[in-house]
């Protein structure tokens, strides 16, 4: 069966002037139509750099090393710039984190919009878009630049943009982080409610464990450019079988102690300039052992989860944190 | 509405600037050792000849005075008398004023015509080493080679081939143009040459910083065909810079491009202030000045309206959030 979305062992690298970073150090992961995936990770675990590599919209300076990824068996990597382009335009839909610069700032919306629609937009299409969006009965809003509209209506157009097609697949890489935060509920909805009104997939980027699981039924935790854990919402809830998993839900608002205190994750994300050689996460973790920091754990299928650790079963099987 | 009261500002300063401007021309004039009796006497004038002489042109009178009997006499669009020839200043900087303008004009089209596409091309090709390095290269070489040095070139050459160009020649464009093109061209090109480098770099940064911006990533992601992103996205966003660059360009063309008016026999305003100034004939060196000063203010102006026509972000209506 054909899925969505597959990506298998995938490694890509970014070259800096400092030298080289992985930045996804080999990810599997498969999606099926319908579903709505949530990738949490913190600001350097390579979240961003997956969903980019979804449409192949990576920066220049980055190289995949090996693996590959597909969108309905097309590989993005495959070199076939002009069956890339259709799969983009007519397959995927990109929601970016600052509608602010995802907008071209001297185009009018109405414009915008119009282009994302393609050659037979009307005023009419236009229109149907903007109220879809929850921006209806605006001709104010067609006529207006970017830099005029607010950041809430600016996201929602942006959305419009990535909808415009009826996307099979929906990207949307922290959506809301720009945004004040009563606002953030409102465009999760409106994107979760696009999706389920036209079957499309959502694969939603967030450093934020609890928004991601509130609107996506899959959670895929990452670390250090791979996904140490993956599972049902409800299922990484009741029991985390990843040390890292574990931690983000201490360290997250509504965790707090018995002293009323939050139990942060001590030390820095790592900046990786090669394969780890062990688990990445390791010189951070409460549960290391020497075997950690010299091999390389790979994924374990349990009955309800993968995770990515040595320890998985014991970590499981502890009810309390380490 | 605020786009008037931007242009009324701007044309403030503008007035400010060039009194400064007056004031600063006026002195430098006056203060360059030798004066005007030493040109016309020669160092044989006796102390009494040049007194007479001083005083027939009013310059035994306090500085001062005669700087605002001058500045007086230009405000009203009295240009004055050139002390060497005896014509009105105004009327020789308008006689000569069209081969200067369309030296300007066609140098400032033709680095348009060549830089911007060469930019983009080198933008958009930046991606790989070697389009980076050839990009780069092109720049640096077209900045950094002299005009005079060119210009050199260009004359032996064509004096050995002609190829139907003339070094020299030069009739005005609507007496026969024919005969003006053959003359302008080497000029043209000559002083084109670092414009097209100045406009191909600046184009090339642009581009490459305004391809590197989200909305055109987000463009790609909705599988946008690549040249629709450049028409569309790319070039109206990268157009600031290209307009900044230009217009001082095109500005200090304008002001006086001395050594190629002088190598190619172009008769120019440039050629025309520097001869004043080695004839120590001071009000036509202060009008040719002045005058270069006002058209580069009023460049400068239009170019912030054309700003505010590319990016509604300036000078428009505020935002709402």
């Amino acid at each position: 069966m054909t899925s969505l979305l597959d990506v298998r062992d995938l490694v890509v690298v970014y070259d800096t002037p400092r030298g080289r970073v992985v930045a996804l150090d080999g990810v599997s992961l498969d999606l099926e139509a319908g579903e709505t995936l949530g990738i949490v990770g913190e600001s350097g675990s390579g979240k961003s750099t997956l969903g980019l590599a979804i449409g192949q919209l990576l920066p220049w300076n980055s190289r995949r090393l090996s693996g590959d990824l597909s969108v309905l068996d097309l590989s993005v990597f495959g070199g076939d710039d002009e069956r890339l382009r259709r799969l983009r335009r007519d397959v995927l839909g990109f929601v970016f984190q600052n509608p602010m610069t995802a907008l071209d700032p001297t185009m009018r919306i109405g414009r915008q919009l119009a282009r994302a629609i393609g050659p037979r937009a009307t005023r009419d299409s236009v229109r149907a878009l903007l109220s879809r969006v929850g921006l209806a009965g605006a001709g104010r809003i067609e006529q207006s630049f970017p830099h005029e509209l607010s950041g809430g209506m600016a996201q929602r157009a942006a959305i419009g943009m990535a909808i415009a097609r009826n996307p099979r697949l929906i990207v949307a890489d922290e959506p809301t982080a720009s945004l004040d935060a009563w606002l953030r509920d409102q465009i999760l909805e409106l994107l979760i409610s696009m999706c389920s009104a036209t079957g499309a997939s959502l694969v939603l980027l967030s450093h934020d464990l609890h928004v991601v699981s509130r609107y996506c039924r899959h959670v895929a935790v990452m670390y250090g450019g791979r996904i140490v854990e993956y599972a049902q919402r409800e299922t990484l809830f009741r029991r985390q079988a990843h040390p890292y998993t574990r931690a983000l839900l201490e360290s997250a608002p509504g965790a707090e102690g018995p002293d009323g205190r939050l139990r942060p994750i001590q030390g820095l994300p790592p900046v990786i300039t090669e394969s780890s050689r062990g688990c990445a996460f390791a010189p951070r973790c409460g549960w290391m052992k020497d075997l950690c920091n010299d091999v390389r754990p790979e994924m374990q299928l349990t009955r309800d989860r993968s995770v990515l650790c040595h320890r998985a079963e014991e970590v499981l099987a502890c009810r309390s944190g380490a | 509405m605020r786009i008037f009261r931007f242009i009324a500002f701007r044309l403030g300063i503008a007035l400010v600037t060039l009194f400064g401007v007056s004031i600063i021309v006026f002195m430098a004039v006056h203060f360059v050792p030798g004066s005007y009796e030493d040109v016309i006497l020669g160092p044989f004038g006796t102390p009494e000849t040049r007194a007479i002489v001083r005083a027939k042109y009013g310059l035994d009178r306090p500085a001062v005075e005669q700087y605002l009997h001058w500045l007086a006499a230009t405000a009203r669009g009295d240009f004055g008398t050139s002390l060497t020839t005896g014509q009105p200043v105004a009327a020789e900087i308008i006689r000569r004023a069209p081969a200067t303008i369309q030296l300007a004009v066609m140098a400032t089209l033709l680095a348009i015509a060549v830089g911007v596409p060469m930019g983009i091309a080198s933008g958009v090709t930046s991606t790989s080493q070697f389009g980076r390095t050839a990009g780069r290269l092109v720049g640096a070489l077209g900045a950094s080679v002299p005009v005079f040095v060119l210009g050199t070139i260009f004359v032996f050459m064509f004096s050995i081939w002609s190829l139907g160009l003339t070094v020299g020649g030069y009739v005005p464009l609507f007496e026969d143009p024919l005969t003006n093109m053959r003359a302008m061209t080497l000029p043209v090109v000559t002083l084109s040459v670092f414009g097209m480098a100045l406009i191909q770099r600046t184009t090339r940064d642009s581009v490459l910083s305004v391809t590197s911006e989200t909305h055109v990533t987000a463009a790609v992601a909705r599988g946008e065909r690549p040249p629709d992103i450049i028409r569309s996205h790319v070039l109206r966003n990268a157009s600031i810079p290209i307009v900044t660059v230009t217009t001082v360009y095109f500005a200090y063309l304008l002001g006086g491009a001395i050594i190629v008016e002088q190598m190619f026999s172009v008769p120019g305003v440039a050629v025309y202030v520097v001869q004043s100034v080695r004839n120590r004939d001071y009000l036509a060196v202060q009008a040719g000045v002045l005058l270069a000063a006002t058209v580069f203010v009023t460049i400068n102006i239009l170019a912030d309206i054309v700003y505010a026509l590319i990016d509604p972000r300036i000078g428009g209506k505020r935002s709402q959030s």
